[in-house]
Order: C-alpha cells, then sequence, then structure tokens
C-alpha cells in the first residue's frame, strides 16, 4: 500500500451505523446519569443492601458533595453530590445538570430518552453486525490469536520503545483488541445488564440477572460498563485527533481514506 | 499540546451539549412523541411474559422503603382505618357481566395465594417482601367480564397534595398473571395503613408505581382515554411509561 494513495474504507452501513451510534452514545450516557440520580448508590447485591455498597455520592449537607467509593468519602463539591441543578441554582444532586438530560432533575424524561436510545443502539449494533459478518468486513476489525503476539510491540511502537510497527492489515493489533472488546464484549454486556434491570424481562429470562449477580449488581455492571465505554470513547476521539483529524472524519462521511504510513504496515 | 486541550474541551463541550440540547428537545411536542415510540418497542418486544423468581424468607428486606403519597387522611379512609375496615368494600364494575363487592371477610375467604418477590422501583432500589392475598385473576375472572373490557383500573383512596386522585391500570395479559395479586398481607400480617392497608395491588413483573395501595375500586373499561390525563395512571399522566416492566 502506498501512502497518500486515497482508498473506499467505510461502507455506508458502517459510517450511517457509526453516527447514529454517536448520537445515541450521548443520549444514553447522560440520560442514564440522570437516572442514575434518582437513587445515587450501587449495590453488589439483588436487592438494595447498604452493606454491599460500592459507590455512593450523595450531599451530607447543603454545599458539601461527597463520593464515596468501596467505604472511601472523597468530596467533590461542585463536581458530584452537590451541583447545579440544570436550573441555575445548586442542590444535592449525584450528577450535575450541565452533563444530564433533561439538565434539570426529571427521572419520566430521562427514561424516555434512555429507553428510545437504547433500541436505537441495539438496532444499529445488530445492522453494523449482520452487515459485518456478510460482507466479512468483520474479519479485519475482530482480534485473531495471530495478533495476540503483536500487542506488546505494537504497544511499544505506541510508547516510542520501538522504531517500527509490527506487520499488520488494515486495523493494528491493539486497534483490533479495542473494537472487539466495545464491539463483541462491552456493548453487548451493557444492552444486557440494562435488560436484567427490567423486571419483566427478568421475568423471562432470570438467568440473565442472575448471572450479573442479581438485580442491583446489574445496575452496577451498567454503570461500570458505561465507564469503561466512555474511556473508549476518549481513547478513540484523541487518537483520532491526533493521527489526522479531518483524513478520519471525511473517511466517516464519505468512506474515502488516505492512507498514511501507519496503514497497512507491510500488507 | 494545544491540541489535546482542544479535544477535552470538545469532549467535554459535547457532553454538555448534550444536556442542554436534551433539555431544548425535551419540550419539543413532536421529539416527545418519537421517543414515545421506544415504550412500543417495550412492549413488543419484552412484554409480559414467565414468572418472576420467587425468593426465601431469609431473602426478605429488613427495611422496606415505604416510597408513595402519604397515608389517605379523608374522612372515609380514616373512618374505615378506626373501625377495622369491617364496612370495607371492594367494588369491582365497568363492562363486566356481574358487578362485585367484595368485604374483607369475602376476600379472606377466597383461594389464597403467598409469593417472595422482589420489587424494583423506577428510581432504581429493589427490595425483597412476602406478599399474599387473592390473585387479581380470580376477582377478574369471577366478575366476568365483556367481550370489549381492554383494561383494568385501580381507583384508590390516594390524593396527591393537589387533590389529584392516584389511580393505576393494567391490560388483561397483565392483570391475568397469576403472580399478579391483590394483597391483604405483607410478611404475614396485614398490610399496615402507610403500605395501602386494606387492599393493595401487587404486581412483582412491573415497576414499583403500577403496585397501586389503597385499592377501593377495580374497575373494567375498553379504554383509557377518558380517564383523568388518559395515560392510564397517576405518575402515567406524569409522563411515566404505562408500560413498567422495564
Amino acid at each position: 500500500m502506498q501512502t497518500g494513495k486515497t482508498v473506499y474504507r467505510h461502507s455506508a452501513v458502517t459510517r450511517l451505523t457509526h453516527w447514529l451510534f454517536f448520537i445515541a452514545f450521548l443520549a444514553l450516557v447522560s440520560s442514564g446519569l440522570q437516572i442514575f440520580n434518582a437513587a445515587p448508590y450501587l449495590d453488589a447485591s439483588d436487592k438494595t443492601d447498604p452493606a454491599r455498597r460500592v459507590l455512593q455520592i450523595y450531599a451530607p449537607a447543603d454545599n458539601v458533595g461527597t463520593t464515596v467509593i468501596f467505604g472511601h468519602a472523597f468530596t467533590t463539591t461542585g463536581w458530584l453530590g452537590w451541583t447545579d441543578d440544570g436550573m441555575g441554582g445548586k442542590t444535592g444532586r449525584a450528577f450535575p445538570g450541565w452533563i444530564t438530560i433533561p439538565s434539570y432533575q426529571d427521572l419520566a424524561d430521562g427514561r424516555r430518552w434512555h429507553l428510545f436510545f437504547a433500541w436505537v443502539m441495539v438496532f444499529c449494533g445488530l445492522a453494523y453486525l449482520i452487515w459485518g459478518i456478510a460482507r466479512h468486513d468483520l474479519r479485519e476489525l475482530v482480534l485473531r490469536p495471530s495478533d495476540v503476539p503483536k500487542l506488546l510491540p505494537m504497544q511499544l511502537y505506541y510508547l516510542r520503545l520501538r522504531k517500527e510497527a509490527p506487520l499488520h492489515g488494515k486495523y493494528n493489533p491493539l486497534q483490533k483488541l479495542a473494537y472487539t472488546l466495545v464491539l463483541l464484549v462491552f456493548a453487548p454486556l451493557i444492552v444486557l445488564s440494562g435488560l436484567a434491570l427490567s423486571p419483566s424481562f427478568d421475568a423471562t429470562f432470570p438467568w440473565v440477572t442472575i448471572l450479573f449477580g442479581g438485580r442491583q449488581f446489574a445496575r452496577l455492571w451498567h454503570f461500570v460498563l458505561m465507564v469503561a465505554l466512555c474511556g473508549f470513547f476518549a481513547m478513540h476521539v484523541i487518537l483520532i485527533a491526533t493521527t489526522g483529524l479531518r483524513n478520519h472524519i471525511t473517511s466517516m462521511i464519505t468512506g474515502r481514506y488516505r492512507l498514511g504510513a501507519h496503514d497497512g504496515v507491510g500488507l | 499540546m494545544k491540541r489535546q486541550l482542544f479535544i477535552a474541551t470538545s469532549l467535554s463541550a459535547a457532553l454538555a451539549g448534550c444536556g442542554a440540547i436534551g433539555t431544548k428537545l425535551t419540550g419539543n411536542d413532536r421529539v416527545h412523541a418519537i421517543l414515545d415510540a421506544g415504550e412500543n418497542l417495550d412492549l413488543a418486544l419484552i412484554g409480559t411474559h414467565g414468572l418472576v423468581r420467587e425468593y426465601s424468607t431469609r431473602d426478605i428486606s429488613p427495611d422496606f422503603p415505604i416510597n408513595s403519597l402519604d397515608t389517605p387522611v379523608d374522612a372515609t379512609y380514616v373512618h374505615l382505618m378506626r373501625t377495622a375496615f369491617t364496612s370495607f368494600r371492594l367494588v369491582v364494575d365497568g363492562v363486566v357481566d356481574r358487578p362485585l363487592s367484595l368485604s374483607l371477610a369475602q376476600l379472606n375467604a377466597m383461594p389464597q395465594t403467598a409469593q417472595i418477590t422482589r420489587h424494583d422501583c423506577v428510581e432504581g432500589w429493589s427490595a425483597i417482601a412476602q406478599w399474599s392475598g387473592v390473585a387479581l385473576r380470580d376477582v377478574v375472572a369471577m366478575a366476568r367480564p365483556r367481550k370489549e373490557a381492554g383494561f383494568i383500573v385501580f381507583r384508590t383512596f390516594d390524593r396527591d397534595a393537589n387533590g389529584v386522585p392516584y389511580y393505576e391500570s393494567l391490560d388483561f395479559s397483565q392483570a391475568l398473571h397469576p403472580q399478579t395479586l391483590l394483597a391483604l398481607k405483607q410478611n404475614g400480617a396485614p398490610i399496615t395503613p402507610d403500605r395501602g392497608a386494606p387492599v393493595r395491588l401487587k404486581i412483582p413483573t412491573q415497576l414499583g408505581y403500577k403496585s397501586a395501595k389503597w385499592v377501593r375500586h377495580i374497575q373494567v373499561v375498553p379504554s383509557l382515554a377518558h380517564l383523568f390525563g388518559g395515560q392510564g395512571g397517576y405518575w402515567e399522566d406524569q409522563g411515566y411509561q404505562w408500560y413498567a416492566g422495564i
């Protein structure tokens, strides 16, 4: 492959589902934090059990926000616990108004947004996976056993401890690891842990809730997976911005990508 | 460094923008209607199938939260409470062939069923308790609903601070579910006034707000459109989903 050559990299389905997924992700995180605010604690148990509390965000007094993680209390006034109420004032509220949908406390509307975009995410994910499998696009993206020995050299290359990246195809081994985790592990698990919170879903498929360790535990998993996906999202944006922002964004809109020095080394 | 700063700024702007845009859009009726499509999918794809898990006595929550409107204070309810609900009648009517008026003694004489199930609140918490009483489907069957019956409405003694009555509704698949209960007892003792005495609904396949307390009147109706806000329940009229299975 030659540097500078333009190739058709992303199919229309990939591009469309990517941007829908992006919108759904933002809506789901911010409406999810709104829902969290209605019961701002997470227990590693089936029923609510303060003895098994992993996280709690609250205001012990006016003008004080406290976050308790595994029993360790941190003062987080202004950020968590005692935050803006979304209406210009301050109040005892776990996540601040600037990050929730709607910005003011409204569980009913938060649920409305969340339960709508949850389906957008599910249908996007299914369309992408089915399309990817049918067109063999996923083959280039999913981590294979042969990629595993290349993970460390690739990381060393990123850390500038190694001059050359190991031989790889369209995506490098670390990209494959990240996308495999996100698409085939985290995304399905965040959907399942969300469904595990539904009392009716629990009646039909009780083993799902049981596998997550019970309903409150599923709520904890749902939150942890959200944090993991936010981490991926931040990493994704940072890498895109530092390796040719315009080229990446253009390719996700038109499908056409200009090859750089790091793409498809040796293939 | 500039670039990192740009990224950090745009990331937080994306999330912060979300709240602001979302808040604006929430006020738009058309957006509301689109978002409500999610509820139809929930109902179609999740629905009400299967039985919820039943627990053992050692799983029962030591402190079952009370999360509802206040215990009714109107004269009728207070009188009933003071007279141990002896003159209480549960009225069942609407589009039925055989309207009923059941005393507490009659309800207690019907076949009783018990369940130790988890109560999931819309806020996110869960608590486990034992509920016993009469399966709702037995009472519905006794009243013989007519063909045009579509929903079962529960009227209560309860009112909010503005005097708006608390009511709830179920469709037939939810009402005839074997675990949908007209509960008379909680953890073996008659339900206390603050927890919905003498009769409350307990539907473990749905979120807590469906389990109406202080039920006095069961109405079988063809449609919910003409009741109060038309959404089928007190919380539903305030924007919560009618389908509370998720």
